[in-house]
């Protein structure tokens, strides 16, 4: 890339079961984003990229992207784009504002992601058909074939084939939703022990009610500059050393590469490794946030990211490996399992997270120590895409 | 302003619309697969084929994506399966499945292909992967003026 792009700031709303409407939380983490990043103003904003998988679906809305603008007060005088890459569509526009301001087209830029999910009660299998048919809805949406069965087969799979254990899937969703119990935005802030998740309502076998992310409705925010502009605001950024994607011609079910194992995040590690110039990614990486939508995902991540062989990542999180003070500190925010999953918001949040754990803007309960490089990982979907961005702590 | 106010009614509920219906429509009309739902219709579980390059899709296509090819024919799937993956659906079941709420959902390996299907005729404790399954056809009563059908599999 031609120039360095930092992140200096951003911000949150509450995540949850919102009494609000999406525009209520566009505003929300708008000023949140401002408040946070001083020196930049709307008026500054030359690129916005807002991350939103279903405004059409869930908020009876399209063409949100001038609707944020307008919500703001952001006058988008050279870019201004919706992105929807499913559960990674935060991260899409994340990239797609890394790739213009390193381009050199645009020096700042905002970057909101948006989802309000929560329907009434009595129109919630609503909002579960508008995630089925994430899916290929004509040949594997129309079975049923939602998030958690879904997810639950990779479990299924992945347990018969390597062993893995139903006791390290809810390790890693007691570690998660801990963190979350110090995340003041997260939706769920309990602790839950290994026992709480085995014991949770068995929803789609075998996975629990516990080893699922919620539905959530929330927004993060983010501004992204150049290093020439980073230089004027702030003494410390959060540089994106490298990002990568892959996708393998495949969507749905039968044209996967894999059920027990995710190849296409392999392949954008690697991209994303090779421009950071990342070696040995455990001993490199101090902190990261992956796409834990359930339990079983994190542990197909550990491998998939290059941290263990196939087959060994249940092993990875019962060695504490994931913990906090382990080879590398997985998921501090909270997780999907425990923030909650508002869909286009989660990549902006977790690349937050990076940030405010750089500067050591988190509750000691869950502050990484001394961390110096990051990354966030987003799946899509089957899983058949695989988004992953690497950053760094540093002075601009 | 008159204190007599007028009234916008909007209907209680709205009747199902065909693009919040999971399943296609399944005529010449509608789909350029519309083979894969005759042969269906006719009991045959079956996909296309290029006879260019001789690569089998699932789902069916009307281009090969291997190499683009448009000449594909239809060739027969085996209609007993192995099971390779199955779940079942207790809570959360999207718009228009609520009343089947237990439902199981599979990957079956039929032939070279692996598909996902509803599992009907079991509970998720009765299956195990590699249980023998075999092809049902089933009719959907639903907002079309056609009749239509999908595959499922049961254990056999």
């Amino acid at each position: 890339m031609t120039r360095n792009v930092g992140i200096v700031g951003g911000g949150h709303t509450r995540w949850g079961s919102r009494e609000a409407t999406f525009k209520d939380l566009v505003q929300e983490a708008g000023k949140a984003t401002f408040d946070d990043v001083s020196g930049v103003n709307p008026a500054d904003v030359e690129g916005l990229f807002v991350g939103a998988v279903q405004p059409e679906r869930f908020a009876f809305q399209t063409h949100v992207a001038p609707m944020v603008a307008e919500l703001l007060g952001v006058e988008a005088d050279s870019m201004i784009a919706r992105t929807e890459l499913a559960c990674a569509s935060g991260q899409a526009a994340l990239r797609y504002a890394w790739l213009a301001i390193a381009a050199g087209e645009i020096d700042t830029a905002l970057v909101l992601g948006v989802e309000k999910m929560n329907l009434p009660d009595d129109h919630m299998p609503e909002a579960q058909a508008s995630m089925t048919n994430v899916m290929d809805r004509e040949f594997d949406g129309v079975n049923g074939l939602n998030a958690p069965p879904y997810f639950a087969m990779v479990a299924q799979r992945h347990m018969h084939e390597y062993g893995t254990t139903r006791e390290q899937l809810a390790q890693v969703s007691a570690k998660n939703k801990s963190h979350a119990a110090h995340n003041e935005f997260a939706q769920f802030q309990e602790e839950v022990s290994v026992d709480d998740v085995l014991d949770s309502f068995p929803l789609s076998p075998p996975l629990c009610l516990f080893d699922c992310s919620g539905i959530t409705d929330g927004a993060a925010g983010l501004i992204l500059v150049s290093e020439e502009k980073a230089r004027q605001l702030t003494d410390e950024a959060t540089w994106i050393t490298g990002s990568g994607q892959a996708c393998f011609a495949s969507n749905s079910v039968n044209n996967l590469p894999s059920m027990s194992g995710w190849p296409q995040a392999t392949r954008a590690a690697e991209q994303a490794y090779e421009q950071a110039g990342i070696d040995d990614p455990v001993r490199d990486l101090d902190v990261a946030e992956v796409h834990d939508c359930f339990s079983i995902s994190e542990i197909v991540e550990y491998e998939a990211l290059g941290w263990v062989e196939q087959g060994d990542g249940g092993q990875f999180v019962e060695d504490g490996r994931s913990e906090l003070d382990g080879d590398i500190a997985v998921n501090p925010r909270g997780g999907l399992l425990g923030c909650g999953h508002p869909l286009g918001a989660t990549g902006v949040s977790q690349a937050l997270e990076i940030h405010d754990q750089f500067r050591g803007e988190v509750p000691a309960e869950r502050r990484v120590p001394d961390p110096e490089t990051g990354l966030i990982h987003n799946l899509s979907g089957s899983a058949s895409v695989h988004s992953v961005m690497t950053m760094a702590r540093g002075r601009p | 302003m008159s204190d007599d106010r007028d009234t916008v009614t909007l209907p209680d509920t709205i009747e199902l619309p065909r693009l919040l219906d999971f399943y296609e429509l399944q005529t010449a009309e509608h789909t350029g697969i519309h083979e894969f739902y005759e042969n269906l219709r006719a009991g045959r579980l079956t996909t296309t084929q290029c006879t260019d390059c001789g690569e089998t899709q699932f789902p069916p296509r009307v281009v090969c994506p291997d190499c683009h090819g448009d000449d594909l024919e239809y060739v027969d799937l085996p209609h007993d399966g192995e099971l390779f993956a199955f779940s079942t659906v207790r809570a959360g079941p999207p718009m228009g499945m609520e009343d089947e709420v237990p439902f199981v959902v599979g990957i079956v390996e039929v032939g070279d292909v692996r598909l996902s299907t509803r599992i009907d005729g079991a509970q998720y404790e009765d299956l195990a992967i590699g249980d023998p399954v075999r092809l049902k056809v089933v009719e959907i009563d639903g907002p079309a003026d056609h009749e239509r059908v999908f595959f499922r599999f049961e254990p056999r």
